[in-house]
């Protein structure tokens, strides 16, 4: 349901992108921080549903996964999170900002000319 | 052909969002976001809010449920009440807020309360205009939903342990929890609650008391 509403989202920026360059849509890579919790076999299929008919049927969607860190607020440490543990290694306490895990981008998309889309563009 | 673009997926929900918020906050209206799984309590709690603050602050809600009006139906003993029937989505967004926000009558309100979609992931991510986001975890549904579902409590403004009444009949490890959510978020504030006993609503109501003269004080994560 997440990823569906999600994949909506995305098509308009994609759909955008393929009107401008008068072209197909191939493939397009989502960059996904962990904690977004994203499935991404759900967000490709979400995505297939909702660009059907669009000059982005049948494009396959890439999830691109970003693992957690954080900077600590008390030592600026930057440092990785496993198993949602945020504490500090130095000073062993979760007072710390996310630097990466939050992200939810639309990195890249991969295009093809297509003569006939300048007509058909829907 | 390869285009490069770095394009926030929720763009335009966080832009609607903060034109939310700063029409909010011109009127002055101290906005909370409840966040929890279905059944932590969070209309129970809004309910002894609204009953509690009666005679003191102009209160409203705004409810989202992804079917029925009977949340709405509740709350509308107490104060005026939107419904926002989400029909299967599994959480609000800022332009379902947008278009509650006419259906009040908002002159006179101070607070404006949003009941989220009974749900510990989707409603995290959506910023929809709040001040604070409340997040709930009740103690009959076990203290591994914060390890499970870690980006609300890393999130949260504070922190309710609603049912704690029922804390005595249940196998919730307490000592786990606060262990658990200190690995995730060391400062946030935690306030174990119970509606039904009124146990600990005093420090809740002082929370919302403070928070909502000062809700600045932190700018709240999207
Ligand atoms: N014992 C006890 N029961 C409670 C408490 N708060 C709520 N309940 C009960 O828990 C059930 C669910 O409460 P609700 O307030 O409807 O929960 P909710 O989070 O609004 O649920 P959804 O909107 O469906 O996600 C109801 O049967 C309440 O009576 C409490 O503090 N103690
Ligand atoms: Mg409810
Ligand atoms: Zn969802
Ligand atoms: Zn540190």
């Amino acid at each position: 349901m997440h990823e569906l509403s999600l994949a909506e989202a995305i098509l308009p920026s994609v759909l955008a992108i393929a009107e401008e360059h008068r072209a197909r849509v191939m493939s397009l890579t989502i960059q996904a921080g962990a904690l977004q919790m994203i499935v991404a076999e759900s967000l490709a299929m979400g995505f297939l549903a909702v660009a059907e008919g669009t000059a982005a049927e049948g494009a396959r969607l890439i999830v691109e996964p970003v693992a957690v860190t954080a900077r600590c607020r008390r030592c600026e440490l930057v440092f990785g999170v496993e198993d949602s543990i945020f504490l500090c290694p130095d000073c062993h306490v979760a007072d710390a900002e996310t630097v990466t895990g939050n992200e939810l981008v639309l990195l890249r998309v991969e295009l093809e000319p297509c003569e006939s889309m300048s007509s058909t563009t829907s | 052909m390869r285009v490069d673009v770095v394009h926030n997926v929720l763009k335009l929900n966080d832009a609607l969002a903060q034109q939310i918020r700063a029409d909010l906050r011109g009127r002055g209206i101290f906005c909370p976001n409840l966040i929890s799984s279905p059944g932590s309590g969070k209309t129970t709690l809004l309910e002894r809010t609204l009953e509690h603050f009666r005679g003191t602050w102009g209160q409203a809600v705004i409810v989202g449920d992804l079917a029925t009006s009977r949340d709405a139906e509740r709350l509308a003993e107490y104060a005026q009440t939107v419904q926002i029937n989400t029909d299967g989505g599994c959480h609000l967004d800022a332009a379902m807020v947008a278009n509650a926000m006419p259906h009040l009558d908002l002159d006179g309100v101070d607070v404006l309360y949003i009941e989220n979609v009974g749900n510990l992931v989707c409603p995290v991510g959506y910023d929809l205009g709040h001040d604070a986001k409340v997040a709930l975890i009740s103690v009959t549904e076990g203290e591994d939903k914060v390890a499970k579902y870690p980006r609300l409590w890393r999130e949260a403004d504070v922190v309710l342990l609603t049912k704690a009444d029922l804390l005595q009949y249940v196998p919730f490890d307490v000592a786990r929890f606060y262990e658990d959510l200190r690995a995730l978020n060391g400062t946030v504030p935690v306030l174990e609650v119970s509606s039904m006993t009124g146990q600990g609503m005093d420090a809740w109501f002082e929370w919302l008391t403070a928070r909502r003269e000062s809700p600045n004080a932190q700018e709240p994560a999207a």
